[in-house]
């Protein structure tokens, strides 16, 4: 019939854009960028009840050299602007980024001198999470949106 | 007898006006001599904590000067406060620093110079607290934009 029913059990074959969208979807390890209160739902989203390391994201480790997940939780104001450009450049390819919460994605309710409106206008955003902070639930959904678009992923070209 | 009372007698050139709200007694004072009146209101009458160090834009309001710089203090041993308000004015936003009588006034200067541009002689390390060194502008005045002058627009886009 297949192919997969001559080889002995245990094998079976794909085509290697699927097996590495499989592994980097698998194995998101975020860089979280907490600055604010959309950090302490980052924490509890981590933490034991909503567990986000079942998603395969098990190293939380707040270094960007060894992170490809980027979640950007908390506002952003002029002075943290530069370190978060730092930050995000300082992150190998692949690397998404999850913006988490009103604030990161356009502003919040900080409409004024000192706040950025929204992060996407100097970074690549791959997700929004809308809320205020985002229950635990809807930043599980955005990990999974991320796995989804990783899935759809080219091996030929990351733009 | 009452502290501000006891200011006003003492120093009676340098206070503009007593008044009183919700309970609370406070004095409008002239900023020539501020740091000799928080020092008899620390040292004699037991206001020993410098609870909060701000500062208010009265700007057409009809006050006497356009800014005003509040000292609010606190005495642990009566358990009462008090506040003391400096006008300053507008064309030389310069008055005497607290620091060398509370720690506490080091930071609080620091973000009312930073908000309004009002100088503290002799503070030993006044520059911007809240906002990058390089901003230019004094953010809470009254005339000064909600939205800013365009610096939150004002950084590169990421380029991979």
């Amino acid at each position: 019939m297949g192919l997969e029913t001559l080889l002995p059990e245990g094998i079976l074959t794909t085509t290697v854009e699927k097996a590495v969208n499989w592994g980097r979807k698998n194995s998101l390890w975020p860089m979280p960028f907490g600055t604010a209160c959309c950090a302490i739902e980052l924490m509890g989203t981590l933490a034991s009840r909503y567990d986000l390391s079942r998603f395969g994201s098990e190293v939380i480790r707040f270094s960007p050299r060894q992170a490809d997940l980027m979640i950007v939780s908390g506002r952003i104001s002029l002075k943290m602007m530069p370190v978060l450009l730092k930050i995000w450049e300082q992150m190998p390819e692949p690397k998404w980024c999850i913006s988490m919460g009103a604030c990161a994605s356009c502003g919040g309710i900080f409409d004024n001198y000192a706040m950025i409106q929204g992060i996407d206008r100097f970074i690549p955003v791959d997700v929004y999470v809308p809320g205020c902070p985002p229950r635990p639930e809807s930043v599980i959904d955005a990990i999974m949106e991320i796995q989804k678009k990783i899935d759809r992923e080219k091996l030929k070209k990351r733009a | 007898m009452d502290p501000i009372d006891r200011l006003e007698e003492r120093f009676a050139d340098q206070v503009l006006d007593v008044r009183e709200h919700a309970g609370q007694r406070f004095a409008h004072v002239k900023r020539d001599r501020i740091v000799e009146l928080l020092r008899f209101l620390r040292d004699e009458c037991g206001f020993d904590a410098l609870a909060d160090l701000t500062a208010v834009d009265y700007l057409n309001q009809g006050m006497p000067e356009r800014f005003c710089v509040v000292y609010a203090l606190y005495s642990f041993r009566h358990n009462s406060r008090t506040r003391l308000k400096a006008f300053v004015p507008e064309g030389d936003p310069e008055i005497e620093s607290a620091a060398p009588l509370w720690k506490a006034a080091l930071w609080a200067e620091r973000e009312v110079f930073d908000m309004y541009g009002i100088r503290f002689r002799k503070h030993p390390d006044l520059r911007r607290i809240l906002l990058p060194d390089d901003y230019e502008g004094h953010p809470l005045r009254k005339d000064y934009p909600l939205t800013g002058r365009g610096e939150r627009m004002d950084f590169p886009r990421y380029v991979p």
